[in-house]
């Protein structure tokens, strides 16, 4: 059964400079308690593709298409207050940066009960402080009784992260999306906050939506990953299957990238040629060609037309190379 | 001297707004507007509240003593404060006669004309129901002396005539003024102010033939003792008229009510008609005017202290339907430029410097012939018993313009009979006291500019405003800039006190002049001469002989211009004091 | 952070003396001169010179203002025996212009002042907020382009202008409103109030103007921050989030402007007051200026002085409360 299903999701930005076409028909499936990851670099469209799912773009001209079928309703299609209602209920969502996330004018324990509050508003005020109690300690926040009161900027990064997914968690979301959880934090911090979302996970039985440009992330939590490039997904596998056996090649440059540079914190992937293009003045054909080796090799079609995402192996891939020369990259890749 | 109101000096905050600019060419003439059917009083009903509308932030001063304004001497006369005499509540000439107010008559003068004495009526009560004692008149006048209070604000006239000896206090008198005396002290002015009963008499240490016009001043007002308040009194004075203060707030108002212990019968001066007169302080001018011309509501029964601004002069002349609501004339002012007749001893080149001067240029500068008209006396055309025009020196243009040809003559002549004042004039050039104003920036420029054409050289010396008239007295100029009016109907308060020997306001130093004797003579004889009429005629030979002097250049008769609200009646320009009978207006409709 | 106040309230008060011994030292030093000014025109220099002497203008300043100091909480008695007028404690000095103690004058025409900035306050506070919220959320409609229209009118209008329009339009061409004549809100509440609506009405749309600019411009920032859209994924309902989020947040630096505003106001709003007649602080200090009455104008500058350190202080320790951020501990 399919929790979450999004078909041809498109979102494009009215700027002064011209359109910019950040999604590009997005399509994919989250079952209940998955652990999905959408991998990309900055510009990729992978955040803007989270922000989707609970209609969280704005700006003066943002243009979204396609459909976000949660259990079966399009939230596209909501009224703004039937998707206030999934809001922090249903989905829920966790931001990059736990400094700036988190709302300075009020106390930590506030924050909390006010995430439940919306939601139960027959919730007394007694209950809200047991109950933000209550997320503090399982986020482990030490001293909770006496934390509670405090205002955020009273916290390290580490632990304003904690009281943040103890706001995405306060109501056991069906869904929780977790945009960049880490990127802000320090190394020794970071293992801590993921082991904790996988733990809340399975406290609350949440299907999770990693987004991240960090492979390491993804391979140390989730199941499944999407791979997205100039606002398209180029691959989509197990994590198993995509670390050992990538098909597209810039799946297969990421994956360089991390065990040649071990730097996981470099958004810029130094081992593929080239920068991300451009989200306004898009390559023709194939988005990735003129970063690509194999872009010669097929008479120009690369440069022409754009490749769909299909079935390869146990995965899908979007690349004009024939499934036999994708299988086979692995082959390179293992020949180094 | 009557001092200008305040309100004239006060810089206008606002000049905007929409004049009606026709232009100078088709524009309205100034002319005598005596405010028709608003002067009479047709239809005219008891009762009602008279609004004043000013721009000033509050009255010059209410203290009796203090006053020295035109408008509010028959303002506070007419309404809280008696005096022994007033002047007939009439419009017209007949308006400057000398009535009894709180005498029983205008006054017994010895034979000398060194003692004058006064009987107050019967029935004259302050606001709180008590008598209005002789005693009281005497403390009032006692009130000039104490210049730490009164500071020199009011005339002096009681300390230059009561004969008190002369001593070291600031008034130069041996007395300091009630605050201060010591019994001996008190004792001086007792000497020379008695009473005997309900009559006062006055000793006075000059004779004064008319000394019964000086006692219509305020400064002769009854203050009684037990309610003063020395510098505060002019706060709250106290009322023995038909009106008495209610509240004096500078900066917002003040309201006179009736005062319900006037006594009715003792008073043939005042015939008062509204309950309440509101003077609306500190308004903006450019307001007043739009608001006096919508006249709608409480506007109808306002009138406004302080004229029309210049702008909307043409608007208000220009409109045959305000004629029953507009006045224009004199304010009794006269202005002119004093020559320092020590340094500019030579006859020839002070007609020089008239002959040249563009008087209508500096009519232009300060608003055109509104503000007045070219002056042939010293002596205010108000005046008018006192009042001629003199002929002018020969070659003086009618209509304001230099005779540069004829002041250049008259220098060629100088040149030869006082080389020594010629070339002052010609090469050091001749100081110019005036005070710092803007408007005096422009006046300068032109003076400058036409006396040089004639070769004549001015020196510009600016002096603080504030400053002014203390800084000449003690140190004067080739030339100094004035103004004066009359202090009552009588060409003594003007000429002697202009030019005479021991005169108040005579910068002139033209005692060492040849022609100074034969005018202090003259002067002398005309200020004895009881006989009115036989007095009138030496002023006037007086003036023309002052004019032919050229001690001073008459500059211009000033006039004012005013509108009332079209219920406002009785608005009659009473000619002492160059405003309305304020007490005596009333309210039709 | 009674520490923190005390701290505070401490260096006030030194600020104060400074002042008032800077604004005594300025005033004495202006060329006008108070003793030629208590005599009348008849006045010769020699009693000029004997005025400066009985009123102690001829003293050396430190003994003035020492004396000045000492009447703040002494009282002080002006002029001779016999004629002398005491002004009692807390005397500002005794105006020989408007023959009052100039406490008086200022008791009087304070209230008049603070009834003006109050009222103007509140509605500008109002008008400012409430067009620049509005042109916030509406940014780049109609709304947005009318408050931003209001708010380029209203900086570049002159007050006296504006004050003249109005009434010219309401008093004098309509007649809708009675012109203003100041009463005490003690004395007549319903006549307070309609004596200082135009007033209040002119002087906030032309202060509401910059508070436009400056709430639509917070607010759009505030709107990009990382907090309001963790609010929004919350599931916060629109008005609340504006409300509990986004105003909180963009109103904490309009406060401590609107503070120091309504001070500065408090020392009188000249020229309000001139065009409507309100005889408050402005109008005084205006006349003294004209009538060069120096013990008003030193005493209406340091009432002024006052209002703006008072007011300085108080938005300190408010901005403490407002952020926690800059709460000391």
């Amino acid at each position: 059964m399919t929790l979450l299903s999004v078909r041809d999701l498109r979102v494009t930005f009215g700027t002064a400079d011209g359109d910019v076409h950040a999604v590009k028909g997005v399509s994919f499936d989250v079952s209940p308690g998955e652990t999905v990851a959408i991998v990309g670099e900055s510009g990729s469209g992978k955040s803007v593709t989270a922000n989707s799912l609970l209609r969280l773009n704005f700006g003066a001209d943002v243009r979204t298409s396609g459909q976000v079928l949660l259990e079966g309703r399009d939230i596209l299609a909501m009224s703004d207050e039937e998707v206030r209602h999934v809001r922090g209920r249903e989905v829920a969502m966790i931001f990059q940066d736990p400094l700036t996330a988190l709302n300075p004018f009020y106390s930590v324990g506030r924050q909390i009960g006010e995430a439940y509050a919306v939601h139960h508003p027959e919730a007394s005020k007694k209950e809200l402080r047991e109950i933000a109690l209550d997320s503090l300690h399982k986020v482990g926040i030490p001293e909770p009784g006496k934390r509670i009161d405090q205002h955020p900027h009273e916290f390290s990064g580490g632990m304003r992260q904690r009281i943040v997914i103890a706001i995405a968690l306060v109501n056991s979301p069906k869904i929780l999306i977790a945009d960049e959880p880490t990127t802000a934090l320090d190394v020794t911090v970071q293992a801590q906050i993921l082991e904790l979302i996988a733990a809340m996970q399975a406290e609350h039985g949440s299907a999770v939506i990693l987004i991240t440009h960090d492979l390491g992330v993804v391979a140390e939590i989730t199941e499944r990953v999407m791979v997205m490039y100039a606002g398209r997904v180029v691959e989509s596998a197990a994590v198993a299957d995509a670390f050992v056996t990538p098909t597209h090649p810039y799946t297969r440059g990421l994956l360089k990238s991390v065990k040649s540079l071990d730097s996981v914190r470099h958004e810029r992937l130094e081992s593929i040629p080239g920068i991300p293009p451009s989200l306004i003045n898009l390559p023709s054909g194939c988005p990735f060609h003129p970063r690509c080796a194999h872009a010669d090799s097929l008479a120009g079609r690369c440069s022409t037309e754009v490749p769909e995402l299909r079935r390869v192996g146990p995965g899908s891939s979007a690349c004009h190379l024939p499934d036999e020369r994708l299988l086979n990259l692995l082959g390179g890749a293992h020949e180094r | 001297m009557k001092v200008r109101s305040k309100v004239l000096a006060i810089v206008a905050l606002v000049g905007l707004v929409a004049g009606a600019c026709g232009g100078s060419g088709d524009g309205v003439q100034s002319g005598e507007e005596s405010g028709g059917l608003s002067a009479t009083l047709d239809g005219v009903k008891d009762g009602g509240t008279l609004y004043v509308l000013t721009s000033a932030e509050g009255a010059s001063t209410l203290d009796p003593q203090r006053v020295y304004t035109g408008a509010e001497l028959g303002a506070w006369g007419s309404t809280f404060a008696r005096t022994l005499t007033s002047y007939k509540p009439v419009a017209g000439k007949d308006g400057t006669s000398l009535v009894a107010d709180m005498a029983t008559d205008l006054g017994t003068a010895s034979d000398d004309l060194t003692t004058w004495s006064f009987t107050l009526r019967d029935g004259i009560t302050w606001e709180d129901g008590s008598e209005v004692t002789c005693a009281d008149v005497a403390y009032g006048v006692s009130r000039t002396f104490g210049s730490e209070v009164t500071a020199f604000d009011g005339p002096q006239y009681a300390v230059s005539y009561l004969d008190i000896p002369a001593g070291d206090y600031d008034t130069d008198s041996a007395y300091p003024g009630p605050w201060l005396a010591t019994e001996e002290e008190q004792a001086l002015f007792d000497e020379a102010v008695s009473c005997d009963g309900k009559t006062i008499t006055f000793n006075l240490k000059v004779p004064v033939a008319d000394f019964n016009f000086t006692v219509s001043l305020l400064a002769f007002a009854p203050v009684p003792e037990a309610q003063d308040t020395a510098d505060q009194y002019g706060l709250k004075p106290f009322s023995n008229g038909p009106f008495k203060v209610e509240t004096y707030e500078e900066g917002k108002e003040l309201v006179l009510v009736r005062n319900e212990n006037w006594n009715a019968e003792s008073d043939e001066v005042r015939a008062p008609k509204v309950d309440k007169i509101v003077w609306q302080f500190g308004l903006d001018e450019t307001v007043i005017d739009e608001r006096m011309l919508a006249d709608s509501g409480d506007d109808k029964n306002a009138i406004v202290y302080g004229g029309i601004l210049p702008v909307n002069l043409q608007t208000v002349f220009g409109d045959e339907s305000l004629k029953d609501r507009r006045t224009d004339g004199f304010d009794g002012f006269v202005t002119y430029t004093m020559l320092n007749i020590k340094t500019v001893s030579c006859l020839e080149v002070r007609q020089a410097i008239w002959l040249a001067l563009d008087r209508e240029a500096l009519r232009t500068a300060a608003g055109g012939p509104f503000t007045g008209e070219f002056a042939q006396s010293f002596v205010a055309p108000l005046l008018t018993t006192d009042y001629a025009p003199a002929k002018l020196l020969d070659g003086t243009k009618g209509d304001g313009t230099p005779n540069t040809k004829a002041a250049i003559a008259k220098m060629n002549e100088a040149k030869e009979k006082c080389p020594e004042v010629y070339a002052k004039a010609t090469e050091d050039g001749l100081r110019f006291d005036h005070p710092d104003t803007d408007t005096w920036k422009k006046y300068m420029a032109i003076w400058i500019d036409t006396l040089g054409a004639a070769g004549i050289k001015i020196n510009d010396n600016p002096i603080e405003q504030s400053k002014y008239y203390a800084t000449i007295n003690g140190d004067q100029g080739d030339l100094m800039s004035a103004g004066w009016a009359a202090d009552w109907a009588n060409a003594s308060t003007v000429l002697p006190e202009l030019f005479g020997k021991g005169g108040g306001f005579n910068y002139h130093n033209n005692e060492e002049d040849p022609a100074f004797a034969e005018f202090q003579t003259k002067a002398e004889e005309a200020k004895m001469e009881t006989d009115r009429a036989a007095q009138a005629k030496l002023w006037k030979e007086l003036n023309q002989y002052v004019i032919d002097q050229v001690w001073s250049i008459p500059g211009s008769a000033s006039k004012a211009q005013n509108i009332v609200g079209s219920n406002v009646r009785g608005a009659y320009q009473w000619l002492p004091f160059g405003w309305y009978n304020l007490g005596d207006l009333g309210l039709a409709g | 952070m009674i520490f923190f106040v005390l701290r505070r309230s401490f260096f006030a008060i030194v600020l104060l003396l400074i002042v008032s011994a800077f604004t005594f030292v300025i005033f004495s030093a202006l060329p006008s001169d108070p003793a030629a000014l208590t005599c009348g025109k008849n006045c010769r220099p020699e009693v000029i010179e004997s005025n400066r002497e009985r009123l102690g203008y001829d003293r050396p300043l430190v003994e003035q203002y020492g004396a000045y100091m000492k009447g703040i909480f002494a009282g002080r008695t002006y002029g001779e025996e016999g004629s002398s007028i005491h002004c009692s404690a807390p005397s500002l000095g005794y105006s020989y212009d408007r023959h009052e103690c100039v406490t008086t004058l200022i008791a009087s025409t304070l209230p008049v002042t603070a009834s003006i900035a109050l009222g103007a306050f509140v509605l500008w506070m109002v008008i400012g907020v409430g067009l620049g919220t509005l042109a916030a959320l509406k940014r780049g409609r109609w709304q947005d382009r009318v408050a931003t229209a209001f708010s380029v009118i209203g900086v570049s209008l002159p007050t006296f202008f504006l004050g003249l329009i109005f009434i010219m339009v309401f008093v004098i061409w309509t007649g809708l409103l009675p012109f203003p004549r100041y009463t005490g809100l003690t004395e007549n509440p319903v006549e307070w109030f309609m004596s200082l609506l135009l007033p209040w009405f002119v002087l906030a749309i032309i202060s509401a103007a910059t508070y436009v600019r400056m709430t639509r411009n917070g607010i759009l920032e505030v709107m990009n921050e990382e907090f309001v859209r963790l609010g929004i994924a919350k599931g916060l309902p629109r008005r609340r989030l504006i409300v509990t989020y986004v105003l909180r947040a963009a109103l904490v630096p309009i406060v401590t402007i609107a503070g120091l505003d309504f001070a500065f106001l408090l020392g009188g709003a000249l020229v309000t007051e001139s065009i409507f007649n309100l005889p408050g602080l402005g109008k005084l200090t205006l006349a003294a200026v004209i009538n060069s009455d120096l013990p008003i104008l030193v005493a209406t500058t340091m009432v002024s002085a006052v209002f703006i350190v008072v007011a300085n202080t108080v938005v300190d320790i408010l901005y403490g409360y407002l952020d926690p951020r800059v709460r000391v501990k």
